[in-house]
């Protein structure tokens, strides 16, 4: 997405001069990043489900005409910054850039055109200044029901998923279109809720074009272009430059993961390195599988740039040029880049593992600025719907993490999101949306790795279902048979573990079962790995995990020698 | 009454002692500096320097922030609900940087051995799933007691619903650790979200010792009674302030708001933006009707300053402020990708800017505005310190070097970065508030406010500022004239087509009774006390709740229609848009009970300099004149009431120097504030 278009050839002087200089760069910079920041603010506002509102589950950017993505908001959910820019470009290619009018909004969830699974809505809008297009605004939101069996982790294709919403308008002009208004209603649990969220969505875009607006206006500029691609050759820069510290050569690494309960997943990468470009190979990765633990391209992608961009080069604000120098390619029919139809929907289980995947294989050469891996990564998710005893329909999502892995000289970070960015809401809140005590949420002892420094801690919750009524329970539980691991001599992190009214197998860990009122679920979200040797470690440290009961006096003993 | 009133604001060079006498309206002013061994020393010695004494001290206070930033409070315990020991530690889960591996949390301000856990438990609808175990309940305060703590928070989850077992556990606790400060959450801030909550009582324990130490103290030494300043613009009496001093937490900012919103609503200005820049950080608030922005969500000690999420979260009534890493001392440099950044790190006091002499090597705000020729070397500070240009032009002209610029282009290119970053920060600040620049006005004060006044309001598009006489001294002036208030608040989470009626009509009447209680240990009136109610309110599964100010008749109509559309329009106010037909929930409510401030018209002693006005003529730059200006320079003391100036002018006093640009001109009010009205940019 670099050609410019037609409009663009025009020689804009001031916009050039902009783009060479240190002084009204960064100010025009540090603006643009604003404008993302303050339509993503409009959109958490506005917004209705509390996986928007309160946990973060969404992003926004925005691009020049051409497409390019020039700035995203701060803190947004990483993959989601970068593929929809691949949405953006899908949404061109169908619908050229001259066939859309000021008020026109695309919408679209198509997996594979955008985020990975159904559940992500995508929303785009061109921004017109003096009647010539100068820019897009975009933004996923993950949104409370799209149809299909909701959010699970076990359909056999994308048909069960949901509806799939093709690249389309849902605004013309302004207006909405009320077929698609209509067809969205009728095909969702929770209409108010989607349309609701659509509309901020829109309205997000909204804020970010009169920002933009007033950006151009501003600075008495006619068009983005010479901005947009001067912030992003100097993030490119940065990028190449952090890429070149690396010794050229092949680095390469495999994990495994716990697999559907039917088939095993294995994941296999090659990082080659040459000059300022880094080529990622997932070729010997297991094939797609049978449930929905497939991930689209876009997805492999995004999470394959983004704990490269963490490791190698956190401080550069992010955008097109950032990702320029890294290639990514996964043989058609793995797990990394699956045929339609294949399901979809619980795609971060594997997703979120390349950290781990990529991280192993710079090891040797990024040892000091990488992280074990994440007993976080992936979410283990437990989401709970059904209807109470007068009928009123809820559902809960409990967006609880696992520990960061520990880094190369400071401990793991306790129950925190890596690599998504989701918060985890209050558990009094959700005890008041939906029949459900929460017992117990609690750091658990001895489940960050051991080593010189450790690994973060998992939490152990307990949760009840209050009412008589039963209700449908779906799990996304990785890492049980193949806990977090450290790093350099580092200990694994404990594993995930789920007791159903005391049974501990029996049920889908990725699936969905039926649950009865008085029903008790106690789950360990899992620890991070340790980094480095535990004997290690400084003793004053491990006497103060021990004391704080974070280490239990075993392992004190047993792995750290004391 | 008393016929004097002080107010004391202590800050971190000086103290600002302002008095204020009743019958002839007018105000002394003494300015001293800070003690910070013992503050009290400062005030005592300032109150004592007055004319007369005064009869009633109203003070600010940066006590107990410092204490949070600093770790300074004391061994405290927690005891909380079986299962929740480690909320304080497990935060809200998100990373506060998206892409930076290397961060850590705060560190909770108890430490895990001292968090103990007690059986017992409420539900969501506040009844009591399992009693309280009071066995349990006596083993855990006396396993603090042994440990040594001096406070105890408990906090129990669900307890905004219903404070009966945590008042029962403080109940046990008295008895078992006499001498030792407990606090609960559903005292502190029974607010639902049990992080927050938890949280702010904890902050609460953690300083209350001290706090209320030093306020006693205070009090006993001055030997009249003594207010305080709270983080929302009120006043309370010292030894009120003891049963909650976590809200004295934005003291000192918030006087500095009351005071800006005083002055110009004084001036005759009710919308404006206040702009405070100092050394360090520039501070906005925005001020609707006269009255500042207020919030009841804030973060305290971050530990990256102006990352949200790196510090403490507290639910306590304040005024909304934004803190922006832009101040005189902020350093400006090349950054890593080849363009000029300032800010957020600061030279501070000490070095300071290169232009103090002191050692400060690196190129600053300040060092820009001299340059500029925005300061004049020799009357900094009233004279009080002189810069030097040769250190300032030495530090530029090696940033310059960096970026192929020379010096003059360099200054102007801080100026215009640490502008535009104000400038950024505020209108995401106006966006988030759902309102319009274009409706305020500006007050600007602080140090380097009314230097930055005129690029930032240009840049905003707001077309008057005001440099309000006797702005030095807004925090010490903001004392005198906020009113005496308490706000008490209650969660009740219910859809209004479910509301009971009667419980919430108990619920408001309790708590105004209990903050007429707090007034009238005031020495308030019955009859000058007036309440303010307001719901917050959301859409049913929306978690966004927003404060919504309810008449006494919508409250007495019982009715959900009249509550519904009270929200419909708050809701369309700020969003611009509202979802009628929606279900909507009550989350909260509040009341406010207030009287009237102490002082409500100030007088500065008005005559004027008899001298002329023109100290002289020197070059100031100009980017939109295209350079450097041969520029008047105006005494402020000496200028006359209606007197009329075409910009560029420069306007010294003290404490700043008010930059009046080539767009704008300035005019001197019957006060002495002086008022600048941008022209229309023609772009």
């Amino acid at each position: 997405m670099v050609e410019a278009n037609a409009l663009d050839q025009t020689v804009d002087g001031r916009a050039q001069a902009i783009a060479g200089d240190p002084i009204a760069l960064q100010v025009v910079w540090r603006r643009l990043i604003a404008i993302a920041d303050e339509a993503a603010a409009t959109l958490r506002r506005t917004s209705f489900s509390p996986t928007v509102r309160e946990s973060n589950d969404f992003a926004c950017v925005i691009f020049d005409a051409a497409g390019n993505a020039m700035a995203e908001n701060t803190i947004g959910i990483p993959s989601f910054n970068m593929t929809l820019s691949r949405t953006l470009a899908h949404f061109l290619s169908i619908r050229p850039a001259g066939d859309w009018q000021d008020g026109d909004v695309g919408i679209c969830n198509d997996p594979w055109l955008t985020s990975g699974h159904l559940p992500d809505i995508t929303v785009v809008a061109p921004v017109f200044h003096q009647r010539r297009l100068v820019g897009w605004t975009g933004s996923v939101a993950h949104q409370a029901d799209l149809g299909g069996i909701g959010w699970a982790a076990d359909a056999r294709d994308v048909f069960e998923e949901g509806i799939r919403i093709p690249p389309l308008l849902f605004m013309k002009a302004g207006v909405v279109v009320p077929e698609v208004d209509q067809f969205l209603r009728a095909n969702s649990r929770l209409p108010d809720q989607v349309l609701g969220d659509i509309a901020a969505q829109v309205a997000a875009g909204d804020a970010a074009g009169r920002g933009l607006r007033d950006l151009l206006r501003r600075e008495a500029i006619a068009d983005l272009a010479p901005v947009s691609h001067a912030v992003c050759e100097r993030s490119e820069r940065a990028m190449r430059r952090a890429i070149s510290g690396i010794p050229d050569g092949d680095y390469q690494a495999a994990i495994d993961l716990d697999g559907t309960g039917e088939e095993d997943i294995h994941l296999a990468l090659k990082i080659s390195k040459r000059g300022e470009e880094l080529l990622l190979d997932y070729t010997g990765t297991s094939p797609e599988v049978g449930r929905a633990l497939n991930v689209v391209t876009n997805y492999t992608v995004a999470y394959s740039c983004y704990p490269l961009k963490c490791a190698l080069d956190p401080g550069t604000p992010r955008n097109e040029g950032s990702y320029r120098p890294i290639h990514v390619q996964a043989p058609e029919g793995c797990i990394l880049n699956p045929r339609f139809p294949a399901p979809v929907n619980a795609r971060q289980l594997v997703g979120h593992c390349l950290s781990a995947l990529i991280y192993k294989a710079l090891a040797p050469v990024l040892g000091d600025r990488i992280l074990a891996e994440s007993g976080s990564a992936p979410t283990l998710r437990v989401v709970i719907t059904g209807r109470r005893e007068d009928r009123r329909r809820y559902g809960a999502i409990l967006f609880i993490n696992g520990g960061m892995g520990a880094r190369a000289r400071r401990d793991g970070l306790s129950a925190t999101c890596f690599p998504s960015s989701v918060i985890c809401g209050s558990m009094e809140i959700i005890e008041t949306q939906a029949p459900l005590r929460i017992w117990r949420k609690e750091l658990a002892t001895d489940s960050g790795g051991a080593g010189q420094f450790r690994g973060g801690l998992g939490q152990d919750v307990e949760l009840e279902l209050t009412t008589a009524e039963p209700a449908t329970l779906s799990l996304f539980v990785e890492r049980m048979q193949h806990p977090a691991l450290g790093a350099l001599g580092g200990g694994a992190g404990a594993p995930s573990r789920v007791a159903w009214n005391g049974r501990e197998s029996g049920f889908p860990l990725k699936g969905r079962s039926r649950m009865q009122g008085g029903d008790r679920l106690v789950v360990r979200y899992p620890g991070g790995g340790g980094f480095g040797d535990p004997r290690e470690r400084d003793r004053a440290a491990v006497r103060a995990d021990l004391e704080a009961g974070r280490i239990s006096a075993r392992t004190a003993g047993e792995e750290y020698g004391l | 009454m008393m016929q004097f009133l002080a107010g004391a604001d202590v800050g971190g060079t000086f103290t600002d002692i302002v008095q204020y006498d009743t019958t002839s309206g007018t105000l002394a002013l003494h300015k001293l500096l800070t003690t910070p061994d013992d503050p009290r020393r400062a005030i005592i010695d300032g109150l004592a320097a007055m004319p007369a004494r005064a009869g009633l001290v109203v003070h600010g206070t940066t006590l107990v922030t410092n204490a949070l930033i600093e770790r300074r409070g004391v061994k405290t315990g927690l005891i909380t609900t079986e299962g929740y020991r480690d909320v304080l530690e497990i935060g809200s889960e998100l990373r506060y940087d998206s892409f930076d591996l290397q961060i850590e949390r705060p560190e909770p301000l108890v430490e895990r051995r001292l968090r103990l856990t007690v059986r017992e438990r409420l539900g969501a609808d506040g009844e009591a799933v399992l009693p309280l175990d009071e066995a349990g309940m006596r083993v855990a305060a006396r396993a603090l007691r042994d440990a040594g703590v001096q406070s105890i928070a408990i906090a129990f989850f669900n307890a905004y619903r219903n404070p009966a077992h945590e008042q029962q556990a403080q109940r046990i606790v008295e008895d078992e650790c006499p001498g030792i400060a407990v606090c609960t959450s559903s005292g502190i801030a029974p607010e639902i979200r049990e992080f927050e909550r938890f949280s702010t009582c904890l902050a609460n324990a953690y300083i209350s010792p001290i706090a209320n130490r030093y306020l006693l103290e205070l009090e006993r030494s001055l030997a009249v009674p003594l207010f305080v300043m709270l983080s929302d613009g009120g006043i309370t009496t010292a030894r009120a302030a003891t049963a909650q001093p976590i809200a004295l937490v934005e003291s000192g900012p918030a006087a500095g708001t009351m005071g800006a919103a005083f002055l110009a609503r004084q001036a005759g200005w009710d919308d404006v933006i206040a702009f405070d820049m100092g050394g360090t950080t520039a501070k906005l608030s925005l001020i609707h009707g006269g009255q500042p922005h207020r919030t009841h969500e804030l973060e305290v000690a971050r530990l990256a300053r102006f990352k949200k999420g790196s510090g403490l979260p507290l639910r306590l009534p304040a005024i909304e402020l934004i803190e922006i890493g832009a101040g005189g001392g902020s350093i400006a440099a090349v950054d890593e990708l080849g363009l000029l950044g300032v800010g957020p790190r600061s030279a501070g006091a000490v070095p300071g800017p290169a232009c103090y002499g002191a050692g400060g090597e690196d190129p600053t705000v300040t060092d820009a505005d001299l340059l500029r020729g925005y300061l004049s070397p020799d009357r900094f500070l009233g004279g009080r310190m002189r810069l030097d240009r040769r250190r300032a032009e030495a530090a530029i002209a090696r940033l310059g070097r960096r970026l192929d610029l020379d010096t003059v282009a360099t200054a102007d290119g801080i100026a215009r970065v640490v502008d535009n970053n104000m400038a950024t920060a505020a209108r995401v600040h106006i966006a988030e508030a759902g309102t319009d620049p274009l409706r305020y006005r500006m007050v600007a004060f602080g140090g380097a406010g009314p230097v930055h006044a005129y690029e930032l309001a240009r840049l905003l598009d707001i077309r008057e500022v005001i440099f309000p006489l006797g702005a030095g001294v807004a925090s010490a002036i903001g004392m005198l004239v906020a009113p005496r208030s308490v706000e008490l608040t209650r969660s009740l989470v219910v859809g209004l087509s479910r509301l009971d009626w009667d419980q919430a009509a108990a619920v408001l009447a309790d708590l105004e009774e209990h903050g007429r209680e707090v007034l009238r240990q005031g020495g308030v009136a019955d009859a000058e006390i007036s309440f303010e109610t307001a719901a917050d309110m959301r859409y049913a599964g929306q978690g966004f709740e927003v404060t919504v100010p309810l008449s006494a008749a919508a409250i007495a109509s019982r009715d959900p229609a009249v509550l519904q559309r009270a929200f419909d329009s708050e809701y369309r106010a700020r969003f611009a848009r509202s979802l009628g037909g929606m279900p909507v929930e009550l989350v909260s409510w509040r009341v406010r009970s207030i009287a009237p401030a102490p002082v409500s018209e100030i007088r500065f002693a008005g005559n004027a300099l008899r001298q002329d006005p023109l100290i002289e003529r020197r070059p100031a730059y100009f980017a939109e004149a295209g350079g450097f200006v041969d520029t008047p320079v105006y005494a402020r003391a000496a200028l006359r009431p209606d007197t009329r100036i075409e910009g560029p002018a420069l306007i010294e006093e003290a404490e700043s120097t008010a930059v009046v640009g080539p767009s704008a001109d300035l005019r001197v009010d019957a006060f002495g504030n002086l008022t600048m009205h941008l022209k229309a940019d023609p772009g």
